[in-house]
């Protein structure tokens, strides 16, 4: 049997040491809904697991301030309920209940939720050797790119790797500008999340600018009353229990009818969680309408390529991202 | 005889299996147990050029790694896979250098825990050989075969379109569907009282005493096989298994007990499947909407080495009083482990297509697709010209229509609008399923305490086979539900039948009602008297006996005792439809409202209503459950499920439960079942036809008709995906 330690730690402190001292086969667990799987499928192979599910305060959820702070050990389910969460940041809420299932979300973490890796079927299912990934085994190759792509990326991918990046909640972030806190070696930091992720370029199988050893701490998002116009709609292959085909996160400043400033984010199209800027630009200072919304959608995907069997999700997302800008324009009171 | 004979009785089962008592296949324990786990082929074709197990041997708690040295003396025979299909070439994975389809395993490592079976099946390095292949039966390499000898035809369908007022020509395109059930395919082997005693999950015990004994060079009776409870089969579990002969050679090697326990992703590609197939439909009618002609020609895939017959063409002639007729159905060849039966396997496919079509040629007529159909209801088959047993087919449409609300339905799609906006389409179809029989040799005794033991041929999978059991002898002796012990899917116990094609309730059920009234017959002559309404243990009891035991062979209408023989041989022996005076169907109608969101096309069934005619219900609650199942089922083929194949690759690229995409709760809506409920005698002593598999017969058809209604699009491929509406 391959030897597995496990180590439970009080403190991020703990955590780090315990991980440097562990080496390279080293990897943190939290709700292991996303690593336990990637075990099974023999993609990570740890040697040492750190628990940092039960850091001191780390299942923190604060919204008191002007800011809402999660911590990064904050159960989905818990953050998904939350009665402000709930009520005046929706495009939170429906973005975590609409991930996975009840018995995942109450076993994730909305900080490793930030880092779950790729559902790319080529990814996932070739560690035997079957299927070339530029994210598996750099320099390998990409199936997905002229292969069975009808999951893959329309927007931000490269000639090495078009695999879609999966979550929710950090799309749904995005759009709400919010900031993730990481703790190092040298102390804490704190960058927007738009800079966590990176674009698949050369390097596929670097995705993330956390740093090996760095644990997120917490997430926070600026209180806006934005948040209350807001919406997260998720459009998959089945009702339930699925990952998005197309996602569209909103959320919308208003003026009267007007929008002052729009918050929109992809996802299930784009290899990182996608900031619709261009669909922002053509809603600011506008009137909503089905025709405006549209207009604004499809400026978001003017970038998009589709590659063989992918072509629709570029027409599916605008009409997802036009049916939620009308959505989350509905709620504003 | 209790007058309730349809009683809607809890299962008999239940309480076992919702305490864990019920012990499935992986389930049985065994000291020293040893753990097996296969290494899948990573290539689609090719020659083994060497296997490196040194690595594996060094993890510690293995105990050997088997590869195709250890097995060249597996025997592969006719009699031992695909126990349906046509016998073929056949091959065994494992009994030489030579791979045929990806995930055929190459090695099995057996060790002293699963871990270190799965560490060391990892540790396994293989090299190959590889070889030109096509894994799809569109691709330039796969090898189609002549039409098939014995296609069924009547009049000259061809003839028949000159004179046509209306005519469709349509193809319809069907996907490679999994049936995935819950139990995983597993196969323990072991010693045990002198018998090799073989447990796995199947619809076929004696598969192993027919086949597996026939592969390992042993005497049939040397070989037990256990399957008391079943995971769900759904026809993948009817016949021997790839691993079952190398688990059960791993067994008699080390003299130890053996079990594996297949992992899902590799049942993808070692069990069998919905092959692919396409369906070219030609309707022709007059004026009227009467059927002049239907030709119908079918492609199925099928692998390079084994045969799996196509049927397709079986049962749509028989749906209608088609003037004229011709059939024709061709095989692919490609090269991927041999597909095989899920659920409704031939009929559903075929149904999809040709309701499909019949609904298109409403819409040419400008017909009501009910009025359409019950215009060109017959009572007798036009390939034969015998009458059917019974077919209450018409009325499952006029009691479907009323219950659904179909007058709400107009030909003009889009035409129903929710109050979300949501365009509502309305769907009709129908669907039969021969009503088969097979054989069964049954033992009953009655003690005088009260206990009834019955030994019987029968599996239970989850379709409710011990209750159909119970529910007869309850209903001729009166006996205890409590005091009941039913003996089935073991050939320690009686001879067993191949369980599948809608055959185990017609065949079980009357059975048990001819042993039970065996039973009171004799109890009658040693009590001397009529039998009176005192439980029959009771009677017996004075007689001083402590039991009565009788023994029943059943054979089924249109056979001889030769059927027994074959049976106690291991040998599938079936009738149907087919009999010398009729042809024997059961029949359904489905009616389908979906809601279609314009903006994004994305499609709910919020109902579905299904009026079977299955003869005799034997038990109103798992009939019912057995309908919403097939419903299910048909919603996820309409709208789901498909294996998708890379074919640079070959396999299956969405090989688990995440990206095999099967309906959840939420995809499906209220579902409402009611039965004609209309005993068929001629058929048999308990009057049943059969339902497991005609409930999902038409109802993907149902749905994608009430698709076109809501959106005016005809989408002729499954499953219908957001792509498709957009």
């Amino acid at each position: 049997m391959k030897p597995l330690s496990y180590v439970q730690v009080r403190t991020a402190r703990e955590a780090i040491e315990a991980f440097v001292a562990a080496g390279e086969s080293a990897r943190y667990i939290a709700g292991g809904t996303n690593l336990y799987d990637l075990m099974k499928l023999g993609i990570e192979k740890p040697a040492h697991l750190i628990d940092i599910a039960d850091l001191d305060g780390a299942n923190r959820i604060d919204t008191d301030g002007d800011r809402l702070f999660f911590g990064g050990a904050a159960l989905m389910a818990d953050v998904a309920e939350h009665p402000v969460v709930r009520d005046d940041y929706p495009v939170l809420a429906e973005s975590l209940s609409k991930a996975a299932s009840q018995q995942l979300r109450n076993m994730a973490t909305v900080g490793g939720n930030l880092l779950q890796r790729t559902r790319c079927p080529y990814f996932r299912n070739g560690a035997d050797g079957t299927y070339p990934c530029n994210k598996r085994e750099p320099g390998s190759g990409c199936a997905a790119i002229g292969g069975i792509d009808r999951s893959q990326a329309v927007l931000g991918a490269s000639a090495a790797c078009n695999a879609v990046s999966p979550g929710d909640w950090p799309v749904a972030l995005m759009a709400m500008d919010a900031a993730v806190e990481l703790q190092g070696l040298d102390g804490t930091r704190v960058i927007p999340i738009s800079e966590l992720y990176r674009p698949p370029s050369r390097t596929p199988h670097l995705e993330f600018t956390i740093g090996r050893e760095e644990i997120v701490t917490g997430i926070s998002v600026p209180k806006t009353a934005a948040g209350r116009n807001s919406t997260y709609l998720k459009v998959r292959d089945r009702e339930s229990y699925a990952f998005a085909l197309v996602s569209a996160a909103v959320a919308l400043e208003m003026d009267g009818d007007r929008v002052r400033q729009a918050h929109v984010a992809l996802g299930g199209v784009a290899t990182v969680p996608w900031r619709g800027r261009p669909a922002e630009a053509v809603l600011r200072g506008e009137t909503l309408d089905r025709g405006r919304a549209l207009e604004a959608a499809r400026a978001a995907f003017a970038e998009a390529r589709a590659g063989r069997h992918n072509a629709f999700k570029i027409e599916l997302g605008a009409r997802t991202l036009a049916d939620a800008i009308i959505n989350a324009g509905s709620r504003n009171q | 005889m209790t007058p309730n004979r349809n009683a809607d009785r809890p299962r008999i089962d239940a309480h076992e299996k919702v305490l864990g008592r019920a012990l499935y296949a992986a389930d049985q324990p065994f000291p020293g147990l040893l753990h097996a786990m296969t290494v899948p082929a990573t290539i689609a074709k090719g020659r083994i050029l060497s296997i490196d197990t040194a690595a594996a041997l060094q993890v510690p708690g293995v105990v050997r790694v088997f590869t195709h040295d250890d097995f060249s003396q597996i025997r592969t025979t006719p009699a031992a896979r695909g126990a349906y299909g046509q016998p073929g070439k056949g091959h065994q994975p494992m009994t030489a250098p030579q791979v045929r389809h990806r995930g055929e395993p190459v090695a099995l490592v057996v060790a002293e825990t699963l871990e270190a079976a799965v560490e060391g099946a990892e540790a396994v390095t293989v090299r190959y050989a590889e070889e030109s292949f096509s894994a799809r039966m569109d691709d330039d390499l796969a090898g189609p075969e002549p039409e098939a000898a014995g296609q069924l035809a009547s009049g000259d369908a061809e003839a028949a379109f000159a004179n046509a007022a209306h005519i469709v020509d349509v193809e319809y395109r069907h996907p490679q569907q999994h049936h995935n059930p819950i139990e995983l395919i597993s196969t323990t082997a072991a010693f045990e009282d002198g018998t090799l005693r073989i447990y796995e999950g199947t619809q076929s015990a004696a598969a192993f005493a027919g086949g597996l004994a026939g592969m390992m060079g042993m005497e049939p009776q040397a070989l037990r096989g256990v399957s008391p409870y079943t995971g769900g089969g759904f026809g993948q579990k009817n016949g021997v298994q790839e691993q079952s002969v190398l688990v059960a050679s791993a067994a008699l090697l080390l003299r130890r007990p053996v079990k594996l326990v297949m992992p899902r992703g590799q049942l993808f590609h070692t069990a069998s499947y919905r092959p692919q197939s396409r369906h070219r439909v030609r309707l022709a009618a007059d004026g009227n909407g009467r059927l002049l002609a239907g030709i119908y020609e079918t492609v199925q895939q099928n692998s390079r080495y084994d045969g799996f017959g196509s049927d397709h063409g079986a049962n749509p002639p028989r749906m209608y009083g088609y003037g004229a007729w011709r059939g024709s159905e061709r095989i692919v060849r490609v090269d991927t482990q041999t597909p095989g039966h899920q659920r409704a396997p031939h009929e559903h496919p075929a149904s999809h297509a040709t309701e499909c079509a019949l609904d298109e040629l409403a819409g040419a007529l400008g017909m009501d697709p009910v009025a359409l159909r019950l215009a060109n209801d017959t009572q007798r088959d036009p390939i034969t010209g015998k009458p059917f047993s019974s077919r209450h087919l018409a009325d499952c449409l006029r009691r479907g229509a009323a219950r659904f609300g179909w007058e709400r339905w107009t030909n003009q799609p889009g035409a129903l609008v929710a109050g979300n906006g949501d365009r509502i389409g309305l769907g009709v179809a129908c669907g039969s399923y021969k009503a088969a029989m097979t054989p069964s040799v049954t033992t009953l005794r009655l003690s005088a305490g009260g206990q009834c033991r019955i030994a019987t041929s029968g599996h239970e999978m989850g379709q409710g086979l011990r209750t159909v059991i119970a529910a007869e002898l309850i209903d001729v002796l009166g006996v205890d539900p409590g005091k009941l012990d039913i003996r089935i899917g073991d050939t320690g116990h009686a001879p067993q039948h191949l369980t599948a094609g809608s055959w185990g309730a017609g065949s079980a059920a009357p059975a048990a009602r001819a042993a039970a009234l065996k039973l009171r017959e004799e109890l009658s002559q040693l009590t001397g008297a009529v039998l009176s309404d005192e439980p029959v243990h009771v009677q017996l009891a004075r007689t001083r006996r402590p039991y009565l035991e009788v023994s029943v062979d059943t054979v089924p209408l249109g056979k001889d005792r030769q059927a027994i023989e074959q049976l106690r041989r291991g040998m599938p022996v079936t009738t149907g439809p087919e009999y010398p005076d009729f042809l024997a169907f059961s029949w359904i109608a489905h009616f389908a409202e979906v809601h279609v969101e314009p903006s994004t096309g994305r499609v709910r069934v919020r109902r579905v209503v299904s009026v079977a005619d299955c003869g005799r219900v034997m038990n109103r609650r798992t009939a019912e459950s057995q309908v919403r199942g097939g419903v299910v089922w048909g919603i996820g083929a309409a709208l789901r499920e498909a294996g998708e194949c890379d074919p640079r690759f070959g396999g299956v690229l969405n090989n688990d439960l995440a990206d095999y995409v099967v309906p959840v709760n939420a995809d499906v809506g209220a579902i409402e079942v009611d039965f004609i409920d209309e005993p068929d005698t001629r058929l048999n002593l308990s009057g049943v036809k059969g339902l497991g598999e005609v409930a999902m017969v038409g109802a993907a058809a149902a749905i994608v008709n009430a698709v076109h209604n809501a959106t005016g699009r005809r989408i002729r491929h499954l499953p219908i995906r957001i792509e498709d509406l957009l």
